[in-house]
């Protein structure tokens, strides 16, 4: 279980978290939300220990979450991978080098699954679309399986079609090999379908944490119905009639 | 003033990602660019950019990745000051504050460098940037994916306040069916480095013609879910 216990992180004279705590089991998924600059990707880095807190411990099983090696999509996804490398050289083979007996249908599977065509891997990372380059991100989160992925904003640059697959592919591969998810998203209607709980974060802290149901209906804090009405406004959630 | 292009490709490793593409748009119009992922919408954004620039046009550009437009190894503040310097403003002498605080993003600190600011607030200063001037066009290229659905609304309707002030005219390009529906009169679909479709927008959503709009049109809120 991942657990983010009372962490604070500094960030000038102020806070980039504060007070945060979070619980999440294996074969959950969990989705935070909040306002641009919110602080989610901090969290983020700071669950990966690339940001030391201040205050508070994060622990995977009880142990680092390092030794887990957590699968990671980050946001900018084509900052992702070295630049003088093909993805094949990049991605692929460090990933068959890691995992022996790693079967090629799985490899082709989640390419499949992605609408990625192989001989994408033969390019550079400067030779492909930013929405291709979330993906192949994402082909390496899942391809290893595993305990733990972090996911920040995974679907951000991809239409509507691949969102589809790719939210369903993620869905399935944890249901078959239990995983747990974070997911960073702004997008309340994935959040609402997919997440098992939806935590909202503004100014660095929790405002709430509750079910999709709970969200819909008894939303507590303030900014959770300013995301639910902006997110009716722009047709990705539908008003109960 | 209808600002044209015509014949413009694009070929990258012997591919042809782009087909020869012409396009006029007229003053103050707001076109969206729709399509899969990796169909050329990007590409012939910059085709179109670059053609227009050296027509002596003012483009602004809000490229899809803030990396694209901020160097890692420079502050916050000498992009800004680069900007300014490039329109032949006096740095310091634009009002960076109405458009910081319309943006939301006043309490970034300027001495950070792009890192020190989050993807989303490295999103709207590059917006920023685009509205100093008073461009020609502006192209946009999904300039909300890094942000959530209040701070994307307030951001398009400053960029619309802006356009209408200005009589810019703008090029959206989107997979965000929602946000086109309400930004943009006319839409174009992309597939496979070409223009497949283009009609008003309505049309568009109500009678997709090609199979790709269909399929784009069909999937728009697979998420939707009643609450
Ligand atoms: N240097 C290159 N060499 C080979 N192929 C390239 C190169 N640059 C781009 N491509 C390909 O050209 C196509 C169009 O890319 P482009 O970035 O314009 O797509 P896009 O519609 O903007 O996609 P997205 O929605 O994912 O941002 C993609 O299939 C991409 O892989
Ligand atoms: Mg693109």
């Amino acid at each position: 279980m991942l657990k983010v216990d009372h962490v604070w992180v500094r960030r000038g004279a102020g806070f980039a978290l504060r007070n945060i705590s979070l619980s999440l089991f294996p074969g959950k998924t969990l989705a935070v939300v909040g306002e641009s600059g919110a602080g989610k990707s901090t969290l983020i880095a700071t669950i990966l220990d690339l940001v030391k807190p201040w205050k508070g411990e994060i622990t995977w099983a009880g142990a680092s979450v390092q030794t887990c090696s957590p699968g990671l999509v980050m946001q900018e996804p084509r900052a992702a991978f070295n630049p003088v490398l093909s993805l094949r050289q990049s991605v692929l083979e460090p990933i068959v080098a890691r995992n022996e007996d790693m079967p090629h249908e799985r490899i082709k599977r989640l390419s499949d699954s992605l609408e990625l065509s192989l001989e994408i891997f033969d390019r550079y990372p400067g030779e492909i679309s930013i929405g291709q380059a979330q993906r192949v991100a994402i082909l390496r989160a899942l391809i290893a399986a595993p305990p733990l992925v972090l996911l920040d904003e995974p679907l951000s640059a991809l239409d509507a079609v691949i969102q589809k697959h790719t939210a369903k592919l993620i869905s399935d591969l944890q249901q078959e090999e239990g995983f747990a998810a974070m997911i960073v998203t702004h997008d309340l209607g994935y959040a609402m379908a997919y997440a098992d709980e939806i935590a909202v974060i503004k100014s660095g802290g929790i405002e709430e944490v509750s079910t999709p149901q709970t969200f819909a209906k008894e939303s507590k804090s303030g900014y959770s119905r300013l995301l639910m009405e902006a997110a009716m406004a722009l047709g990705a959630l539908e008003p109960s009639a | 003033m209808i600002l044209s292009v015509s014949g413009l490709s694009a070929t990258r490793s012997g591919r042809t990602i782009l087909h020869p593409t012409s396009l006029d748009i007229e003053q103050c119009e707001s076109i969206g660019l729709v399509g899969v992922s990796g169909s050329g919408k990007s590409t012939f954004g910059h085709m179109l950019i670059d053609d227009l620039r050296s027509k002596g046009l003012k483009v602004a550009h809000v490229p899809q990745s803030p990396e694209e437009a901020l160097d890692p190894l420079r502050s916050m503040r000498f992009h800004w000051h680069e900007a300014e310097r490039a329109l032949g403003l006096d740095t310091g002498s634009t009002d960076k504050k109405t458009l910081f605080t319309a943006l939301k993003i006043e309490d970034g600190d300027l001495r950070k460098r792009p890192w020190g600011w989050s993807r989303g607030m490295q999103q709207r200063f590059v917006i920023a940037m685009a509205l100093i001037s008073s461009p020609d066009l502006i192209v946009l290229d999904e300039p909300t994916s890094a942000l959530d659905p209040v701070t994307a609304a307030a951001t398009m309707d400053l960029l619309e306040q802006h356009r209408e002030d200005l009589n810019t005219a703008m090029i959206l390009i989107t997979h965000d069916l929602g946000l086109a529906a309400r930004r943009v009169s006319k839409l174009m679909v992309m597939h496979d480095g070409r223009i497949v479709e283009q009609a008003s927008t309505e049309d568009i959503l109500e009678r997709p013609k090609t199979d790709v709009a269909k399929y784009l049109v069909a999937h728009r809120s697979w998420a939707v879910v009643p609450c």
